[in-house]
């Protein structure tokens, strides 16, 4: 490819949407002790549902 | 003196020391297959062509809506109607549907603005511990769903006689047949048209002559109100919750909505496209309940039993081979559509955690880690349907159950993404769409963990 075929296709594109830019990783955010805290929390709540209506879905095939 | 503002952290400009301007990265193939479909919207934005502009920027969200419109959905919302007739789930599926478009929404403003998929913002904002929970709940709810799409089509095939080795075939068949084309303009097009038969399912409550005024009557007032069993209710509810709004959708939207290219001048165009996969599903979904609720007062409230021979077989004893022919090709369209974007959320989970190219803009060749997921659990849920005697029913309503207690994690993560300044800068969350956000994640948490914990106190007898 050209250097003059690639800069027609760039320009349709936003730069932050090439693919070499959107492997760029965006960094951690810093979550508080509190969010952390309820993200856990939330967490140990799905599993737990999870395992109740696996379970009963199992239970149910027996 | 006010500090400038942070630059944002999708500035390609800004180095990691907020100095230096860096160079243009070299282009790849799937940069120049964006860059022609990003041409004619170019085009058709610059001609002042409206509708132009509306065929070329809509996809994603009608996809997630058609594409949860899947088997397992339309089984229960028939399941519904055949339970309870006409009354609280015509309106009940009409506000699940305004949920699921209050979510895709934000999974396509983030997947616009970051031009990131879902599980490579959550790896990387939150860690790999969050980003790895996040693909394993997705994996597992897909590989469930999928099972269950493959028992929709051989539900559908079975009405004409056509065994489960066809029906595992034919969804494996399109699957490669949709992948096969290294374009995502390709691939989107392809399931679109064939999302467009998900219209069956209203075809078939026309043809079976339901009584308007109590449709409309039910639409405004949601009575009657279900009686009977708490738990069977129950189970209604977070299936057809789970029916609308699940994580694959999430994932979905946003991996594909930056697959196809789009941008923060796109975001009305975003919104068009999913509110109109919103009404569309709402209103083929309440087209199947009431199809359904012809079943109502000929044994339909007896879910278990519709399981062999499928609510096809069922309503031809009821209402005629017509409706029960459209009903079934309706169940083949719901599943075989399902599958495509279900397999294509697996791929792009598995693609962006792991860290390698995930788009369909890429050949087999460059991106075989995401082909290959797509493909893999598409094989694995036809495996397991060809397994004799399987309680094909019971998989669909408890695959969408699963969705529902997963969904307030992703859900969760989906609205922390989408307030996060750094990245959505000007298209953050308004303090209105938090508040909507999160009545919706506690109300979903309620409904499911209502079911499940019922059902598990029923089930070790602590409870009648």
């Amino acid at each position: 490819m050209t250097a003059a075929e690639e800069q027609e296709l760039v320009e349709f594109l936003e730069r932050d949407q090439l693919v070499a830019d959107t492997r760029r990783p965006v960094g951690r955010m810093a979550l508080s002790r509190r969010i952390s805290v309820a993200l856990w929390a939330l967490r140990v709540f799905v599993v737990l549902v999870s395992v109740m209506v696996i379970y009963t879905f199992v239970s149910q095939l027996a | 003196m006010t500090p400038p503002p942070a630059p944002s952290l999708l500035d390609p400009t800004v180095g990691g020391d907020g100095a230096i301007a860096l160079p243009r990265p070299p282009l790849t193939p799937e940069d120049a297959a964006r860059s022609a479909d990003r041409f004619r919207v170019h085009n058709a934005r610059r001609h002042g062509r409206r509708w132009t502009l509306l065929w070329l920027l809509i996809g994603p969200g009608i996809l997630a809506m058609l594409g949860e419109n899947d088997g397992p959905s339309m089984i229960s919302y028939a399941a519904s109607g055949a339970t309870y007739g006409l009354g609280f789930f015509l309106p009940f599926i009409l506000l699940t549907f305004a949920m699921a478009v209050v979510c895709q929404e934000m999974a396509m403003r983030v997947g616009a603005v970051t031009h990131r998929g879902y599980g490579q913002l959550v790896l990387e904002r939150f860690g790999p511990m969050w980003g790895w929970f996040s693909a394993g709940d997705l994996i597992f709810t897909n590989l469930v769903t999928l099972i269950a799409e493959f028992v929709a089509i051989r539900i559908g095939l079975s009405f004409f006689h056509i065994g489960a080795g066809v029906a595992a075939l034919l969804g494996i068949v399109l699957v490669v047949f949709t992948l096969s084309g290294g374009r995502y303009w390709r691939w989107e097009r392809i399931v679109l048209g064939m999302a467009v038969f998900n219209g069956l399912f209203l075809v078939a409550a026309i043809m079976t002559g339901p009584h308007w005024g109590k449709v409309g009557h039910a639409l405004l007032t949601g009575s009657p109100f279900p009686g009977g069993s708490f738990n069977t209710l129950l189970l209604l509810v977070a299936s057809t919750i789970g029916a609308t709004v699940t994580p694959w959708m999430i994932f979905f939207q946003q991996s594909a909505s930056a697959d196809k290219g789009l941008t923060p001048k796109d975001l009305r165009h975003g919104r068009y496209d999913t509110i109109a996969g919103g009404v569309l599903a709402a209103v083929f979904g309440c087209g199947a309940l009431i199809a359904g609720a012809a079943l109502f007062g000929h044994g339909g409230s007896s879910i278990d039993g519709l399981a062999g021979a499928g609510f096809p077989g069922a309503l031809k004893l009821v209402s005629g081979n017509a409706v029960a022919t459209v009903f079934a090709l309706g169940l083949i369209e719901a599943g075989a559509v399902a599958i495509l974007t279900i397999s294509a959320s697996t791929g792009y989970a598995v693609g962006e955690c792991i860290g390698v190219a995930h788009s369909f803009n890429n050949s087999t060749r460059k991106a075989t880690v995401f082909y290959g997921a797509n493909v893999g659990a598409a094989l694995v849920a036809a495996a397991i349907i060809l397994i004799p005697g399987a309680p094909l029913l019971s998989i669909a309503l408890n695959a969408n159950v699963l969705a529902t207690v997963l969904l307030p994690v992703a859900l969760v993560f989906l609205i922390m993404l989408a307030n996060d300044r750094e990245l959505m800068g000007k298209y953050a969350n308004t303090a209105l769409t938090n508040r909507i956000g999160l009545a919706i994640v506690a109300f979903i948490s309620i409904c499911g963990a209502a079911y499940g914990i019922d059902s598990f106190l029923q089930t070790v007898h602590l409870v009648s």
